[in-house]
């Protein structure tokens, strides 16, 4: 909220109105009971202190349910993968994921998720905004809108962080909801560090504050005021001691062990010490999910790392007490085909596949929804995108239907229809 | 190539009138400029407002360079340019600007961010090369803005070969995309407001709308066979084979046709001959079997929508209105109609034909939007604000300032025949491109000063080559996890790696760019960006600084070398005041470079 703050501050172009809008909901605007300072400090107080978050493992190229969480043994679209016993009497997974099995008391399995879009891009922007691309408008993405309602405005690090670059960013809610890119997650991330020291940055950064003043004068004012903002920030970055979070050299071996030594393990590391230190959103990406051919002896090579990072990244938050207010959520763009194609893969299928999570409120230990003994349709209790993210944004302490408005002055909620998937929470 | 005559072409009053009036004399460019000065100081004085000066000679230099070359002039061009004695030098200076490759270059690359900021296709990506190559060359030949606006709605071919297919690929060909985007890029109007609820704030109607879109369903993108990541943007026509079979498809007479065994149902097996019925059978039974035993009789089948309707990028012979109570049904066929000023086509039509006819529509000379967009989106760009709030939403709710100096430049660039080069010199001579920034001295009144503006990706990117050396301007982005397009894009080096942490979509409202953390931590702390603003090694600091053993001359060259102007007295004086506090020539003057890169002068344009 202290964005709003400064855009009132820079407010010279009548255009950043606009801005405001954005950011505060439009019916309460209207309803007029509070001015706009009034309601965004209330807002603050709320939610700022619940410190929930929320960790995405994203599946890029979308998973197959069968070889993951909902297999087939036995009928002749499940393939020759096997289903594993999990420590939840009753529910059984794929044979790859041993640890995740361990820990399936605590995790929901839906297998009922349905959806229409099978193009990746469509799929993966969808999933990761709960609305379908358009080209005259840029989604923010769900973790984008939900960070610009609960993070907390005065810490140092970003509020959104991404381990590889996810399919959409801040969209109309701007810059400072989009996604801090981490490539290589447990060294300081690019160019955070200062090649120079930090005294001597500051010497810098002070002579060219002083330079400024003269452009400022000279025209530049709105330019230089906001140019100082983004700079404050960056340096408020490369000086914080929380960036050591990113560096796991304080983190004991046995812990990192524990994740494996994959980047997708290590990014779940990453996820949990970056939650700790107050980020809302981060998301860890594994890539290459896109099994068209050799499906089964791909995905046990795909599935190792996750299926270890995944499993250590529950039980540490647990351990930690931070799994109550952390909900984990893995899933891809859309499912795959039941029928094993010709060449021993699977194709797009969105029309039902499934989603893993964890944490946050969520009941452990059971299933939701069923894909039918063939895996070709949801027999029961079909969820939705726009369910799913009301599920997640009630875990999360967020207002589904609170309104944005974009820039074209349309208002849109963070999750357009949806209910809340019943049994989810415990 | 690929004009043909559209002989189901409804014609209207301005097609007529289009072919008619074309007599009228090309404008001059300086009289056009002096007409706008005389409207808008005519505002002015009547609000009693004065004007801003003019900007001095590096000023200008500094901005046209920007603007029409994409890069920052040189030292060298800063000192000659000064002393250059001739009064129509500004002129002359536009006039080898548009010369230059570098105007194609910069103004390319202005338009690929148009297009591709808005692509709903990622993959699309992959052809931003090949279109800027063809905006390069239409630039390069003057084109006029009507036949690359045509061109770019009638393309057909290949996303390897075609650089013109990209505003279609962009949008896998479909028609609600292409509707919204073609209104927003060539009528300056949002009409895609109207997709799904009659427009909020503008008079238009969710039929407008759709019967808008329905110029472009029988457009197909589909993958070239054997030929990976290649798409070929084609039409769908009634004439062969199984398009043929989809554009005149019939539910009553292919059941007939495919009720083998007469027993009033059609099964798997029975239309198994008919692929592309046979590829989506299973969704049909899906949606229309109402009692569910596999088979669909002849009234089961009628009401389940068509296989083809509204499939993006497939092609289907027409637009239908989705029905918002009903998503599963087929909609409202829609005929092609132009919302501005409803002339239409019938059904039946064939592509060529309906995207032959809208580019008629929407270039004809009496439509007054197809001028007035695109001569607010170069005022903006080079001006620093457009006319309206938002580049791209004109109207017709919306009023413009200076509505009257929008009007003018509209009706005599329709009159140079969409003469862009004309447009250009026109706006650069005018004294609104030529006033210093507003400042707090400055009077309200529109146009009584210039506005400063972020410069776009590749404008900072060329400016870093020019100042640090060919070569040094390090990579903005590496590689890292998660696969897919996205991260495939964001690995590219030089001038694209650099795009993905500098650029943004121009049709951004310049209020609203106010820079990134990353991109600020780039310039910051770069490795190599540190390394080649070092006074040591072979660096263009360590030449600079050999040469200029005084420290005062040393700065003016720096002061040249990055921000193209002479520093002030003041200036001057706090970086000596500098230097002497460091104590360390070398280390002061890296300071002071790191200094003016990472200043928000660098980053305007002033």
């Amino acid at each position: 909220m202290h964005t709003i703050h400064e855009q009132i501050q820079i407010s010279r172009h009548a255009l950043s109105r606009r801005r405001f809008l954005h950011t505060v909901s439009a019916s309460a605007i209207a309803a007029g009971a509070f001015g706009f300072t009034d309601l965004l400090s209330l807002r603050a107080e709320d939610l700022r202190k619940q410190g929930k978050s929320m960790i995405l493992l994203w599946m890029q190229g979308g998973p197959s349910q069968f070889e993951t969480f909902d297999p087939k043994p036995g009928h002749e679209n499940g393939g020759p993968t096997q289903a594993i016993d999990t420590s939840v009497p009753g529910i059984q997974i794929a044979e790859n994921w041993t640890n995740v099995a361990k820990a399936m008391g605590d995790i929901t399995l839906i297998r009922s998720m349905t959806n229409k879009e099978g193009n990746h891009q469509r799929a993966s922007y969808q999933l990761h905004t709960g609305y379908v691309p358009a080209g005259s408008v840029k989604h923010p993405s769900f973790g984008a809108a939900v960070a610009q309602q609960i993070s907390d405005p005065k810490q140092d690090l970003p509020t959104v962080v991404s381990i590889g670059r996810p399919e959409a960013g801040g969209g109309f809610l701007g810059v400072d909801y989009e996604p801090f890119v981490v490539d290589n997650p447990g060294t300081l991330p690019t160019n955070v560090g200062t090649p120079v020291g930090q005294d001597r940055l500051a010497r810098r950064l002070e002579h060219m504050k002083k330079l400024e003043v003269e452009f400022a004068a000279k025209g530049g004012q709105v330019v230089v005021d906001n140019h100082q903002r983004i700079y404050e920030k960056a340096t408020k970055l490369v000086q914080s001691p929380l960036t050591k979070a990113f560096d796991f050299a304080d983190e004991p071996q046995a812990v990192q062990d524990s994740y494996g030594s994959s980047q997708f393990g290590r990014g779940c590391l990453l996820a949990r010490r970056l939650i700790e230190k107050g980020v809302t959103f981060v998301e860890v990406r594994a890539g290459n999910w896109d099994t068209h051919f050799d499906a089964e002896s791909r995905i046990k090579t795909l599935s190792e790392p996750v299926d270890q990072g995944m499993a250590a990244l529950i039980n540490d938050l647990k351990v930690r007490g931070r799994l109550q207010d952390t909900i984990v959520v893995w899933m891809g763009e859309f499912g795959r085909t039941p029928k094993i194609n010709a060449r021993g893969g699977r194709d797009h299928y969105p029309r039902c596949f499934n989603v893993a999570l964890a944490g946050g409120g969520v009941k452990g230990g059971q299933v939701i929804g069923s894909s039918g003994p063939d895996g070709s349709a949801p027999t029961d209790s079909p969820v939705s995108v726009p369910d799913l993210y009301t599920s997640i944004c009630q875990s999360l302490g967020v207002n589904a239907t609170h309104e944005n408005i974009s820039p074209l002055g349309r208002p849109m909620k963070i999750v357009d229809g949806g209910t809340v998937i019943p049994g989810l929470f415990a | 190539m690929r004009y043909r005559f559209a002989t189901t072409l409804c014609f209207t009053w301005w097609a007529v009138s289009g072919l008619a009036a074309n007599a009228a004399e090309k404008p001059s460019a300086l009289a056009t400029a002096r007409q706008v000065d005389a409207l808008i100081e005519g505002e002015l004085t009547k609000a009693n407002t004065t004007p801003a000066p003019l900007v001095n000679d590096d000023t200008f230099l500094r901005r046209a360079t920007l603007d029409l070359a994409g890069t920052i002039p040189t030292p060298n061009q800063v000192t000659d340019f000064a002393l250059d004695p001739d009064p129509h030098k500004r002129g002359k200076l536009v006039d080898r600007l548009l010369k230059s490759d570098e105007y194609a270059d910069i103004w390319a690359s202005y338009w690929r961010e148009v297009i591709f900021s808005r692509a709903t296709e990622a993959r699309a990506r992959s052809m931003q090369d090949l279109f800027e190559t063809w905006m390069k060359d239409q630039l390069t030949q003057n084109t006029g803005w009507d036949r690359i606006a045509t061109e770019l709605l009638t393309a057909t071919g290949s996303t390897q070969e075609d650089g013109d297919v990209a505003l279609i690929y962009a949008h896998t060909g479909e028609p609600e995309e292409l509707a919204a985007e073609t209104a927003r890029i060539f009528l300056g109007i949002q009409i895609q407001c109207a997709n799904c609820h009659n427009h909020p704030y503008e008079k238009w109607t969710r039929e407008d709308f759709h019967q808008f879109a329905a110029f472009f369903p029988r457009i197909q993108v589909r993958p070239e066979p054997d030929n990976q990541g290649t798409f070929l943007v084609k039409s769908v026509e009634a004439g062969s084979g199984r398009q043929a079979m989809r554009a005149n498809f019939n539910p009553a007479e292919a059941f007939v046709r495919m009720d083998q065994n007469r027993d009033g149902k059609i099964t798997k097996t029975e239309v198994s001959r008919v692929k592309f019925l046979a590829d989506r059978f299973d969704q049909m039974l899906a949606l229309g079997d109402a009692n569910k035993d596999g088979a669909m009789t002849k009234e089961e089948f009628e009401k389940v929508p068509r296989p083809d309707a509204n499939q993006p990028g497939r092609g289907s012979a027409e637009h239908y209105m989705p029905d918002l109570d009903d998503p599963t049904a087929e909609g409202k066929l829609m005929q092609p109609v132009f919302f501005v000023n409803q002339a239409k086509i019938n059904t039946g039509t064939d592509d060529m034909d309906r995207r032959q006819t809208l580019a008629k529509y929407i270039t004809a000379k009496n439509n007054p939007w197809f001028a007035k967009s695109f001569v607010n989106r170069i005022w903006a760009e080079l001006v620093g604000q457009p006319f309206t709030d938002v580049v791209d939403d004109m109207g017709p709710g919306h009023e413009a300032q200076a509505q009257k100096v929008l009007d003018v430049l509209a009706t005599h660039f329709v009159n140079s025949g969409y003469d862009i080069q004309w447009l250009y010199r026109v706006i650069t001579h005018t004294n609104a491109y030529q006033r210093k920034l507003r400042t707090s001295d400055t009077g309200e009144g529109a146009f009584a000063a210039a506005s400063p503006t972020r410069l776009r990706s590749d404008q900072i990117y060329n400016s870093l080559t020019s100042i640090l050396g060919e070569g040094l301007v390090p990579q903005a982005t590496r590689g890292g996890a998660g696969g897919g397009a996205a991260q495939r894009y964001a690995n590219q080096g030089g001038r694209k790696g650099f795009g993905n942490l500098f650029g943004f979509d121009p049709s951004t409202p310049q209020a609203d760019i106010i820079g990134t953390v990353p991109q600020a931590l780039f310039l910051m702390n770069q490795s190599g960006v540190s390394h080649a603003i070092r006074a040591a090694g072979r660096t263009r600091l360590v030449t600079l600084l050999d040469k200029n053993k005084d420290d005062h001359d040393a700065l003016s060259e720096l002061y040249l070398l990055v921000l193209s102007r002479e520093p002030s007295k003041s200036e001057v004086e706090l970086n000596l005041a500098y230097l002497t506090s460091v104590g360390n020539r070398n280390e002061a003057f890296e300071d002071i470079l790191w200094s003016l890169l990472n200043s928000s002068e660098f980053i305007t344009k002033r």
